[in-house]
């Protein structure tokens, strides 16, 4: 039985999956905050929340890349 | 035959293309993300460009669950027509039916059947199939659904907003997801091509290498991927709107926080499963992924007896391909006679099907109920705000392509309905002023 296999992937699936979620999702918060109409707000919000995007989109990029065999040589 | 079996095979690709639009474009569909059109146009493209990607499980395809090679047996073309007519066949059916069920298991089940029915009950091994089709069919959705059942928790704790004073419900501001859904579903629809189309350029490959047309061990063709990406591109853009429909609201209620979650579990799932050699299917991940993330939103139903419809129907998918593949084996038999009449009643069959699918059409205007029939709504009542012009784009679209069956008309009845509902609440102003997330908020 390939158990080991099917944990492989579960793990995968989990951390792949929780880091682009988790990452987004403190984006749009980021982004909320930076929206609100407020005089206390930081500076730093907005682009705090353009790199959670960012980071996002570099996890997903690091996937691709593990995955597509022409760059995995 | 070579001929035949490889038109077939790519048949089975579009028919694989259209059942499988679903898995990736059902839920933006359902939540407004993608238009209905521009979604399956996306997914096609990507479809195309995922084929191209990576063909290693193209090389895997049969995958021993038919003993072949030395010791084993001979697998002719006239075993992989059989399977192949019992793939299509059952994807047709199950496409009627609107149940998202795997098309792999499909293909599976098919050249099961025929494989006993042609060959004998020894040329299957067991221990090969229960580890790659039963297992993971017992798992895919179970994973991908726990995923996406905590992904949906974190996404919504992350971004739920309260006054630090008051503690009062602030404005939640959740429309970021409806955009990330975009790259998600897209993201699910590139992990699709680089899976299922490679099982379509497996199976000519193995038809040509069994017809001694190519050298055993080798891959696929460049035609092979480039007729195969084609195929399944095409079958993507004509769209299963029947099973969009099951996946995008026939579950549970979708919204883009839920959507975004229960995308990125199933890119997870089938990216990572297809890179590490435990193939899933990607029907089975996306469907549990809708569940899991139905069940993480508070206040969410999960439609179980919807659930338990899809999940009988992956029960009947193997045995029922797998007869349908039997039957033909026999058939084919019998000789040149037999090829033609399987070869006629399959396409009579499929004929069949596609014009009794005519009777009542779900298409890209119907296909999510509540959205696109509260769109068309907005557009008779407020012409003026931004919303209804979107809306009338589409609500146009869809009377252009429809010759207003009486499908639609019920749809309008229903939307009616819903509207004095709407329009009841205050919560109409908002759906009007754009904010669409709330607007099925009003209507639930």
């Amino acid at each position: 039985m390939k158990w080991l296999e099917l944990v492989q992937v579960a793990g995968a699936t989990l951390i792949a999956a929780v880091t682009v979620v988790v990452l987004y999702s403190l984006g749009v918060r980021l982004t909320a905050i930076a929206g609100d109409v407020s005089e206390r707000k930081p500076v730093w919000v907005r682009p705090l929340a353009v790199v959670c995007f960012a980071l996002c989109g570099l996890a997903v990029m690091f996937g691709l890349y593990l995955i597509i065999p022409y760059f995995g040589k | 035959m070579v001929a035949l079996v490889i038109s077939l095979a790519l048949f089975f690709d579009f028919t694989n293309g259209f059942h499988d639009t679903a898995n990736a474009m059902a839920t933006p569909i359902a939540t407004g993300a993608i238009k209905p059109k521009t979604a399956v146009a996306l997914a096609a493209v990507l479809n195309l460009l995922g084929a191209f990607l990576s063909t290693e499980v193209a090389k895997t395809v049969s995958g021993g669950i038919i003993k072949e090679g030395s010791d084993g047996i001979q697998i002719t073309p006239e075993i992989i027509f059989a399977g192949l007519m019992g793939a299509i066949l059952w994807n047709m059916i199950t496409w009627l039916k609107g149940l998202p069920s795997s098309s792999s298991h499909a293909l599976f089940g098919g050249l099961i059947g025929a494989a006993i029915a042609g060959i004998g009950i020894h040329s299957i091994n067991f221990e090969s199939l229960l580890q790659k089709v039963i297992l993971p069919a017992v798992f895919a959705p179970i994973i991908a659904g726990g995923v996406a059942y905590l992904c949906t928790k974190l996404a919504y704790t992350l971004t739920s907003r309260h006054d630090p004073e008051s503690g009062s419900k602030l404005t939640q501001k959740r429309g970021g997801f409806r955009t990330g859904q975009i790259f998600t579903s897209s993201l699910v629809a590139l992990a699709h091509g680089t899976n299922d189309a490679q099982k379509t350029m497996g199976i000519i490959t193995l038809v040509l290498i069994s017809a001694g047309l190519q050298q055993p061990g080798s891959g696929p063709q460049v035609w092979v991927i480039t007729t195969c990406a084609l195929a399944i591109a095409i079958g993507t853009y004509s769209g299963g709107w029947r099973i969009i429909r099951t996946m995008g609201s026939g579950l549970t209620d979708v919204k883009p926080a839920q959507g975004f979650a229960a995308e990125s579990s199933t890119a997870s799932a089938i990216l990572a499963s297809s890179h590490l050699g435990f193939a899933l299917s990607t029907t089975q991940v996306a469907s549990g992924s809708v569940i899991g993330s139905g069940m993480g939103r508070r206040g969410t139903t999960v439609q179980w007896g919807t659930a338990g419809k899809i999940a009988l129907g992956w029960l009947f998918t193997l045995p029922a391909a797998g007869i349908v593949g039997a039957l033909t084996a026999l058939l084919v038999k019998t000789g040149v006679v037999g090829v033609i009449i399987a070869a006629v009643a399959g396409t009579a069959a499929v004929t069949y099907m596609f014009l009794h699918s005519k009777k009542s059409r779900v298409g890209h205007h119907n296909a999510v109920e509540v959205e696109e029939a509260g769109q068309a709504v907005q557009f008779r009542r407020k012409r003026k705000t931004v919303a209804a012009s979107r809306a009338k784009d589409e609500a146009i679209s869809g009377i252009k392509d429809e010759q207003v069956v009486s499908d639609f008309k019920h749809e309008q009845v229903v939307s009616d309905f819903k509207h004095e509902q709407v329009v009841s609440d205050f919560k109409h102003e908002q759906a009007v002023s754009g904010i669409k997330g709330e607007q099925k908020d009003g209507l639930s």
